[in-house]
């Protein structure tokens, strides 16, 4: 295989994959804004809820290069085949967790427009995304290999 | 006498003829059409096992995906190419040139092998 480095493939498949490179900030962004959204709801600190917010909106964001670069590799690795088993399960749920992390987002960026107070039940949906999110993570690490030897 | 025993004698040469004529045409015979060679590569736990893989020209090689996660079957010079095996399921190429083929997977492109054919 290839190793040039301006090389589209090489940039994408699994010697140099960006997709498991940049998967870490939508995860890492969304936990983090969970957390400090339940903080602030705890502490009433209005510092923390900003922090949520933008936590969130930086995570929607990442999900999309993220997005891009997972359906690149299936169609430069896997030449676009029609995908079954663990690989549609990571697919599907990763669309899932996209729209499940714009939603969040979207439900904090209505509340901030309207200067109205958050609905409490959005923790249960942060909760809800944050499981399925986990869920794709792992079946992306099964998938990725980090299990195996070397 | 001497009729009836040329008679037997050269009924038992033709059947003896018959016999040998037939088991010689049969389909089942292995002096005629040899069985073709197969040979097995296991997919198992990121590794192809064995690596390298020599075997005569004509050789089908057959890999079975022995591992819980998907792999794929790519010769890097692109001579054959599987799809995605799930678990317990099996490509088959045969190799009609001598050569050497090395291979990987393509989900999982440190997997790598070849097959060396004589």
């Amino acid at each position: 295989m290839s190793v040039n480095p301006f090389d589209i493939k090489t940039i994408v498949l699994a010697k140099h994959a960006q997709h498991v490179v940049l998967i870490h900030f939508p995860i890492a962004l969304f936990a983090a804004g969970v957390l400090f959204d339940f903080l602030a709801l705890q502490t009433k600190r209005r510092g923390l809820a900003e922090a949520a917010y933008f936590n969130f909106f930086v995570a929607a964001i990442s999900t999309l290069p993220v997005l891009a670069t997972g359906i690149l590799a299936w169609q430069f690795a896997l030449e676009g085949q029609k995908l079954k088993g663990t690989l549609l399960e990571h697919l599907v749920l990763a669309c899932i967790s996209t729209l499940m992390i714009w939603l969040v987002w979207w439900v904090h960026s209505r509340g901030r427009k309207r200067l109205e107070p958050l609905p409490n039940y959005r923790l249960a949906i942060e909760f809800l995304a944050f499981a399925i999110v986990g869920l794709t993570a792992h079946l992306g690490g099964f998938l990725s290999g980090v299990n195996g030897p070397g | 006498m001497i009729r009836k025993t040329v008679l037997i004698v050269g009924l038992l040469a033709t059947v003896m003829v018959l016999t040998l004529l037939l088991s010689a045409g049969s389909p089942g015979s292995s002096a005629k059409t040899p069985q073709p060679a197969t040979a097995e590569v296991k997919v198992d736990n990121f590794s192809f096992g064995p690596a390298t893989l020599t075997v005569p020209v004509g050789t089908t090689v057959t890999w079975t995906n022995r591992d819980d996660i998907p792999h794929t079957i790519v010769s890097t010079d692109k001579v054959f190419k599987s799809k995605v095996l799930d678990t317990d399921e099996k490509f088959s190429f045969t190799f009609a040139k001598a050569g050497t083929y090395p291979y990987f997977c393509s989900i999982h492109p440190k997997m790598t092998g070849s097959v060396v054919v004589q």
